[in-house]
């Protein structure tokens, strides 16, 4: 597996290490497959409304975009699969392999590892939530400190985790209905119906709005983060977004003295 | 002089113009008038009714070699009084080639008349509510009656091809072109599907008339269901209401109510239907099980429903949280030094 130094100059200015490029490419194939399902897919979903006989003939129309949408549901439900067995491999080689070179494997301390992996939710979480209201909310001046991953982004992370498993096997019911009609009652499909569409629309509507004015609309971002194509994170979007990350990467790397305040 | 020049040219074009029309099996010429696009009034009830007759379109469709007195026939002087509505289950001048006989609707009206869109009940009488029912023309609305509706071109499926055969040996005439076109246009589809299901909704779209009679939104719940939704993209292979509440080997009109036993939308016959050849053919018989009518009543579709209401509340929770920090978000840099609490220093 590749190694990234967790800090590196460019021009005079530090970057911090977020993702690796095998992060980044399941990102990009995430994205791509979802954007192509929802433009493929909510025209269908709305095919009453004025503007869905256009962008659903852009796509093919009834005989081929339905077919791209299989498609792209295809590569998702992949990927899921995909991702869940690196995120097991990446448990083993950082987690299961060191707890049984040092002779302490145990499942009890495997659960302890698995909880203390960055993006499993923890108590930390909690009071972070807190001090941010605090701090949204005027009650303080201070900013919370998230670490390597913020409650937002884990929010962000698990809202797939759960999305996908939900819309793609009821996808898959849809698709293989007559297939599946030998096993299952018909009622099956009309709550497939339901689960797929609608769960699809709140996926969507988190995506578009919640997750792209992260990355996309906020005016720190604006027109877009680069941390998804680059792998790194500026050293001030770091200190506005990860201080607590921020110091303790600085310290590690021998750089307490350039240690900037948070603002 | 100049101005006789041209009330002598407008006679001669009038002249040219009575002459054509009067040669279209047109006895009484109504053409005359009825050829101006404009031909309109307002009835005693408010409504716009529009008397142009698009003579090409007459000519091209199903009663274009029928004399208008053949269907008007209350009509035999010009100018003439508002026309009475057109009985199409009278005899008319047409002999029925096989039979021997003057051809009439009259055997659709029989069929009808044992469907559920009966006006009459099992024993005869009138049914509540009775004026709901539909007539010939309520569903039937060609060309004709619409004559501005230029999109409606000619269906496909007249081969030409095909045609060439048959002109082999019936050189004469345009029999080809009648008889052909007779037999195939009833071979496949003879309006979209898209049409078919605003012809249903006319009435069962309606709310009073679901009022009246006691029914679900039967329209409206199947436009939501893949196969409505595939027809109104356009799709022709999906099925609409006459695909599914016809009775198999009958016509159109045979629909009958899903309590009687021969109806395919009976529950028992529901498994058949769904996995006809051209359908469902490989599904297995539970998929007769998927409610297409599903309505937003929560005594007759509880699962639909609770989860249409679970998804409703995640969405709402969900996004209102996350629209409201992001709203906090940015009004906190409005005011980036300001606190209600103690710590009035900005953190470092």
């Amino acid at each position: 597996m590749a190694r990234y130094k967790k800090i590196v100059e460019r021009n005079g200015k530090r970057y911090f290490y977020r993702f690796s490029i095998h992060q980044r490419i399941q990102h990009i194939i995430l994205f791509s497959c979802v954007i192509t399902l929802s433009l493929t897919g909510f025209p269908l979903k709305f095919a009453h409304k004025p503007w869905a006989a256009n962008l659903y003939a852009f796509f093919g129309g009834i005989e081929v975009a339905p077919k791209i949408h299989r498609a792209a549901g295809t590569i998702l439900l992949g990927l899921f699969v995909y991702h869940t067995i690196y995120f097991l491999l990446l448990f083993y080689e950082n987690g299961i392999k060191k707890l049984k070179e040092e002779g302490n494997l145990s499942p009890g301390n495997v659960v302890r590892e698995f909880l203390n992996l960055e993006m499993v939710p923890k108590k930390r979480d909690l009071y972070d939530i807190i001090d941010t209201f605090k701090y949204l909310l005027y009650f303080t001046n201070k900013k919370p400190r998230y670490d390597r991953m913020s409650w937002k982004e884990k929010f962000d992370y698990f809202a797939p985790y759960w999305g996908i498993p939900v819309l793609g096997p009821a996808g898959v019911m849809l698709w293989q209905r007559d297939i599946v009609s030998h096993y299952v009652p018909g009622i099956a499909l009309n709550a497939a119906y339901i689960m797929h569409t609608d769960e699809a629309f709140l996926a969507a509507m988190f995506l578009f709005g919640v997750h792209w004015y992260n990355v996309h609309y906020s005016p720190e971002k604006f027109p877009m983060a680069t941390v998804f194509l680059t792998g790194y994170l500026s050293e001030e979007e770091m200190i506005h977004e990860h201080y607590a990350e921020y110091e303790r990467v600085m310290r590690e790397e021998g750089l307490e003295a350039h240690i900037k305040p948070q603002h | 002089m100049k101005k006789c020049l041209f009330f002598t040219l407008f006679l001669c074009l009038w002249a040219l113009s009575w002459e054509r029309t009067a040669s279209a099996a047109d006895e009484l010429n109504c053409i005359l008038c009825h050829k101006f696009v404009g031909l309109s009034r307002i009835d005693e009830n408010g409504k716009f009714r529009l008397f142009y007759i698009n003579e090409k379109m007459f000519e091209s469709g199903p009663h274009g070699k029928l004399k208008c007195y053949d269907c008007h026939r209350d009509i035999n002087q010009i100018p003439h009084q508002p026309a009475q509505k057109v009985d199409c289950t009278m005899e008319c001048h047409i002999i029925e080639p096989s039979g021997g006989k003057r051809f009439t609707h009259k055997s659709v009206e029989e069929v009808l008349n044992q469907s559920v869109h009966s006006k009459y009940d099992t024993g005869g009488n009138l049914k509540k509510y009775a004026e709901d029912y539909p007539h010939c023309k309520d569903c039937h609305e060609e060309p004709l009656y619409r004559p501005l509706s230029f999109v409606k071109g000619l269906r496909p499926g007249v081969s030409e091809r095909a045609m060439a055969k048959c002109r082999t040996c019936h050189r004469t005439g345009n029999f080809v072109d009648i008889f052909y076109t007779h037999v195939t246009s009833r071979l496949h589809k003879t309006r979209p599907s898209r049409e078919i299901i605003e012809t249903c909704a006319t009435c069962h779209e309606n709310p009073e008339f679901q009022e009246r009679h006691g029914l679900d939104d039967v329209v409206g719940s199947y436009k939501e269901t893949f196969h409505g939704k595939a027809i109104a993209h356009g799709s022709e292979r999906t099925p609409d209401c006459v695909d599914c509440h016809v009775v198999a080997g009958q016509n159109v009109h045979s629909i009958e109510s899903k309590k009687v036993p021969t109806s395919p939308v009976f529950p028992a016959n529901v498994k058949d239907t769904c996995r006809t050849e051209s359908c469902h053919y490989t599904a297995g018989e539970k998929l007769a099980g998927f409610q297409v009518h599903v309505t937003d009543d929560y005594k007759k579709y509880p699962l639909q429903n609770y989860m249409l209401l679970f998804f409703k509340i995640l969405t709402a929770g969900v996004m209102y949280f996350f629209l409201a920090l992001i709203f906090l978000e940015l009004l906190r840099r409005l005011f980036p030094g300001f606190t209600f609490g103690k710590d009035k220093k900005r953190h470092s």
